[in-house]
């Protein structure tokens, strides 16, 4: 590793959460607008963080602490293997370390309301984890290579070979960022929500280090959906910009659905879509 | 030592010692176990130290091997056969001879010694199954001396079955270390029908009436394993080919008819690797006593099954045929997925787990490429260890806490601190990064990534195995603090060192994967692939397509484990800060943060309980067991089919 | 230390998140609690979340009588929440009782249970006054140390609990 990776690695270490909390407080302002609402300030998520490192911590159960720690730590390390510009699918098993160790942080509590959202949270892994795998499979298809070091060097966006495709990732995107109508197990607006789901039982500084690593998440999965237009900075921009903001419009116009639904509607659609794009990558090499 | 001799001790040792356990008594026994388990792990280690050799051996205590094995061969069928009697039990009768009548044939009429060359043939790929065999199987049999000790005085025997019990694990090692050492097939043959033998005679071991009646379902279905093998030998002397492994593998595909006796050899090893849809024999068998589910059903004789498909992978490679088995494999690991995350008996699910990773062996042998065999050879080795991990811990928590459900488990940490730690173990270094069996995951997505169907069979077989282990894992530490640490469990010597044994190579030889990989698996692919094969270079592991930053991730998961154990202390805790009782509407019981349930109507204390929730009601095995099968039967068909 | 001290005072006022809890009230007041989430009063602007789990919130918002039943839960709720945390009686119930603090089953105010820090007054409160009442509890709020600064519940805790355990005396015979 040169010079040049390590300094790379580390920014992206200490940039990855200011952008994912800066982006947590524009969605924050933008959902606000659009309902007539003057909303919070831009960095109201970090206020929020801090105020919670502060507080007294208060577990049931020291497996909570130990599993939110395991979280971080693997959503810091996904975001720097993807600074080292290493292997997709690498990348997205270490993410699923974090992901199931929240969900046996919550499942060690025995409270019904976080068992339940344990159990929802699974099922939106279930969900979201074989579209994943296909977005990747579909690079390879189009860069013939799983590392992003190679995915950069193609030489096209990739988004014209894949636009479906593209259309998956965001339903993973969708289920990551915990927006309706796939937050099933967690949601970011007290109206849909009962006590808090899968987050009931972490409290205070606990809270603090999931809602860090949930940035170091989104970083990393918009990062993935950068992938798709690398070869310039303008159209990267603009992808990301009209993805979010598409996010934070279904966000508000849909309702939180069932788990059933999600998980029939996601595959049915995700693989169909998938299958479409992969027919038309066959179709253009012939 | 000289690798003959040390092949010898392997194969012959384990027979001696199991015909000495018959003589039922308890010091000599735990000896011979021991003493046996040491001295093959000893010989398997020290077999590592030579190059791949072949030879033929000229006389075994005077006696020429393949007329002394072509004997017991029929020995053995007659033996069936009697059982096969006393049952009355035609299909298996029916069975048997269909395997007797062609094997004289054979025998008598079709010269099957012809160009022979060596009868045993020894290369790393066999050295790494004599590995698993030899250690992680002698580990299980030394925790078979305590488990059945508990289990006959739980039983309340009046005389002890463990001299028939031991006769049977200790012949197996044997007879698995003899399949994986020979290349002359009828041997081969010969130790295959022995560990289905094996199997079978161990399954019933408890006589109760569902024992015997699974331990028949499990003959049947391997001797229709049998029956194909015996028919692939007779094809391949028909067609003027000797009956050695290598020749097989190396000859050319003139012929486009070798296919059909290695599509037949392919479906033996599918019906000993309970593939869909023979699954249920394994399922089945896991009434038998732990230690056997451990040795035979999940972590040895099933992986005979895998290992001969992955020997045969190089004379298929190219063809259409070997596409389908990469679907059927694709289909078993889905499959069996979706039944295990259905289930709540533990040792149902590792059950299903091993057939869903058996499957996944198969699928990589199917897709043919370096990155796919080497995923199958790594994914035997930490398969074995942490399945076999696994089921001795469900073995021990049965024993303890008299179920075997993973509802029941709830909250284990506190009851059983140690073993819940050592299955905590057992369950991570089967799914997650950076421990061996993911890597060989890993391994195998991206090989399979150029065939659409199979690469999406894998994807959803793995997002559903990583369901039902993670909450598997969840409940096992469902629990409130106590007020005092809970007293740790005693565990017997002769438990406490396989499972602490098993746990530590789980994680340890996760961590030498690379060198593992370069030494032992290499060598193996470079004989048959001369392209996109996987370089293990300091700790990362990678080819033209993908790569595996192995030690960074173990490195900082390891530091972040430690840390995250530091941080999550309980001493540190309670100076800090305070434990809670969980959130129940403010109806909790002030008084006691320890004392879970509400304060209900009219005053009235009531617990809550929670489970997970099994989806019975979509995926009960039941409901969609015929179905799968259904899947599964068409495509074994169509795969048969693409042979010609 | 000082400026990580200012940053966590500051961020403390600019994220109070609240929890809500109904002791009886007659509906009146939670109206108007929830009435701040509208547009109109959009209390977001000052971060503040309306949050369903006390595990969660920073300042407890009580409207209602206490009575000898939902007493405990009250106190429980109060319990589960981390501290530094903050209590507001919203309204004449939740302050003293209101026009109920002679009925046999009422004990009286939020403070007879639990430490209150702000009383919002009125039968309604208005929806200024409720922002008010949260304005003046993250003045109190911003230097709790955790632990050190929890007023010692007020005696009238003690009493609540007598008066619990022996309602059976004081019950109207018919």
């Amino acid at each position: 590793m040169d010079f040049k990776t390590i300094s790379f690695v580390i920014l992206a270490i200490i940039l990855a959460p200011l952008a994912g909390g800066l982006l947590a407080g524009i969605d924050r302002r933008l959902t606000a607008w659009f309902q007539g609402r003057f909303g919070p300030p831009i960095l109201q998520p970090f206020y929020d963080v801090i105020k919670l490192l502060g507080k007294e911590p208060q577990v049931v159960n020291y497996w909570q602490i130990f599993c939110v720690h395991i979280y971080l730590i693997a959503s810091i390390l996904c975001v720097a293997l993807f600074a080292m510009q290493a292997d997709l699918l690498m990348i997205f098993f270490v993410m699923t370390i974090g992901a199931v160790f929240m969900v046996v942080g919550a499942l060690a509590v025995p409270s019904p309301y976080s068992q339940l959202g344990a159990q929802r949270e699974l099922i939106q892994m279930l969900t979201y984890e074989p579209l994943l795998i296909i977005v990747f499979v579909g690079i390879y298809f189009v860069t013939d290579s799983f590392k992003i070091a190679d995915i950069l060097a193609y030489d096209r966006p990739i988004f014209l070979a894949l636009p479906l495709l593209y259309l998956v990732l965001t339903f993973a995107l969708t289920i990551k960022l915990r927006k309706s109508p796939f937050d099933i197990s967690a949601s970011h607006h007290a109206h849909q929500e009962l006590v808090r789901g899968v987050l009931t039982e972490y409290s205070g500084p606990y809270l603090a280090i999931l809602e860090i690593a949930h940035w170091y998440d989104i970083v990393l999965i918009l990062a993935i959906c950068s992938l798709f237009w690398s070869t310039s900075w303008i159209g990267l921009v603009i992808l990301l910009a009209v993805t979010y903001m598409a996010e934070i419009i279904i966000d508000n116009v849909t309702p939180r659905m069932t788990w059933k639904w999600m998980l029939t509607y996601v595959w049915a659609v995700g693989i169909s879509l998938s299958f479409f794009n992969m027919a038309l990558l066959y179709a253009k090499s012939f | 030592m000289l690798a003959p001799q040390l092949i010898g001790i392997s194969i012959a040792l384990p027979f001696i010692a199991a015909v000495l356990c018959l003589i039922n008594v308890k010091p000599l026994r735990s000896a011979l176990v021991i003493g046996t388990g040491v001295v093959v792990s000893v010989a398997s280690l020290a077999l590592v130290q030579s190059g791949a050799i072949s030879f033929t051996p000229e006389s075994f205590l005077g006696i020429n091997p393949d007329g002394l094995i072509a004997i017991l061969d029929f020995a053995l069928l007659f033996v069936i056969l009697g059982i096969a009697y006393r049952m009355k039990n035609k299909l298996i009768a029916v069975l048997t001879l269909l395997q007797i009548v062609p094997l004289a044939f054979l025998e008598l009429f079709m010269n099957p010694g012809e160009n022979m060359g060596p009868a045993i043939y020894v290369d790393q790929f066999s050295m790494i199954m004599c590995m698993v065999i030899s250690i992680v199987g002698s580990l299980i049999c030394v925790y078979g001396l305590a488990y059945m000790k508990e289990h006959e005085h739980h039983l309340k025997l009046a005389t002890s079955r463990q001299g028939r019990f031991f006769f049977f694990m200790v012949l197996f090692l044997g007879a698995m270390n003899g399949l994986v050492f020979s290349n002359n097939l009828l041997w081969l043959y010969f130790f295959w029908e022995v560990t289905t033998f094996c199997s079978f005679m161990l399954i019933k071991h408890d006589d109760t009436e569902i024992a015997v009646k699974n331990a028949t379902r499990a003959l049947w279905m391997n001797m229709l394993g049998g029956v194909a093998f015996v028919l692939a030998l007779v094809i391949f002397r028909s067609q003027g080919l000797p009956l050695s492994l290598q020749e097989i593998i190396t000859a050319e595909p003139a012929s486009k008819l070798i296919l059909l006796p290695v599509g037949l050899l392919c479906f033996a090893g599918f019906t000993k690797a309970a593939q869909l849809p023979f699954q249920s024999w394994l399922c089945g068998a896991m009434v038998a006593p732990t230690p056997i589910s451990a040795l035979l059903h999940s972590s040895t004789m099933v992986k005979a099954g895998v290992y001969l498909v992955i020997r045969l992978a190089p004379a298929f490679a190219g063809t259409v045929f070997s596409n389908y088995v990469a679907l059927f494999g694709a289909v078993t690991f889905l499959g069996a997925a979706v039944l295990a995350l259905s289930q709540s008996n533990g040792k149902k699910i590792l059950a299903y787990s091993t057939i869903s990773n058996l499957g996944m062996i198969v699928a990589c042998a199917g897709i043919n490429t370096p990155a796919a065999m080497a995923a199958a050879v790594l994914l035997i080795v930490f398969h074995a260890i942490s399945k076999a991990l696994m089921f001795l811990c469900v073995g021990t928590i049965e024993q303890h806490i008299g179920s075997r459900d993973i509802e029941d488990m709830r909250g284990l940490i506190n009851v059983m601190p140690r073993t819940t730690m050592v299955a905590v173990i057992g369950i991570v270094t089967m799914f997650l990064p950076p421990f061996g069996a993911l890597l060989s995951k890993w391994m195998a997505v991206e090989a399979s990534a150029h065939l659409p169907l199979v690469v999406l069979m894998l994807a959803v077989g793995s997002a559903l195995t990583m369901v039902f282990w993670g909450r598997w894992l969840g409940l096992l530490m469902t629990s409130v603090v106590p007020d005092k640490a809970p007293l740790a469990e005693s565990q017997p010597c002769l438990i406490r060192l396989p499972l602490l044994a098993l746990a530590v190579a789980a994680v340890l030889i996760s961590f030498v994967a690379p060198g593992l990989y370069s030494s032992m698996v290499l060598p193996v692919l470079e004989r048959f692939y001369d392209t996109d094969l996987y370089i293990a270079a300091r700790g990362v592991i990678s080819n033209n397509i993908g790569m595996f930053a192995l030690y960074p991730v173990f490195v900082v998961m390891t530091l972040g484990v430690i840390y995250a154990v530091r941080a999550s202390s309980s001493k540190r805790l309670i100076k800090r800060g305070n434990y809670v009782t969980p959130y129940v509407c403010g109806l909790q019981d002030p008084g006691d943060s320890r004392k879970l349930g509400f304060k209900g109507p009219l005053g009235v204390w009531a617990d809550f309980k929670t489970t997970n929730w099994y989806m019975e009601s979509l995926i009960g095995e039941s409901r969609i067991t015929g179905w799968i099968n259904l899947v599964a039967i068409g495509i074994l068909i169509i795969l048969l089919a693409g042979v010609f | 230390m000082g400026f990580f001290q200012d940053l966590l005072h500051t961020s403390r006022v600019k994220s109070p998140w609240l929890i809500h809890f109904d002791c009886g009230s007659c509906n009146g007041c939670d109206i108007e609690v929830l009435a701040c989430l509208t547009p109109v009063y959009d209390v977001e602007r000052f971060g503040i979340l309306n949050i369903g789990n006390p595990k969660h919130a920073d300042i407890l918002v009580v409207s209602g009588t206490v009575n000898p039943r939902n007493a405990k839960a009250l106190k429980n709720i109060y319990d589960q929440m981390p501290d530094p945390k903050a209590v507001i009686a919203i309204g004449a119930c939740g302050t003293s009782g209101g026009v109920f603090r002679e009925a046999y089953n009422v004990l009286g105010g939020v403070d007879k249970v639990i430490p209150v820090d702000v009383y919002v007054p009125g039968c309604p409160s208005k929806p200024e006054a409720i922002i008010d009442g949260v304005v003046l509890a993250l003045e109190k709020l911003k230097k709790r140390r955790p632990e050190k600064d929890t007023e010692p519940l007020v005696a009238d805790l003690k009493k609540a609990r007598e008066f619990y355990e022996n309602r059976e005396d004081r019950q109207v015979t018919r």
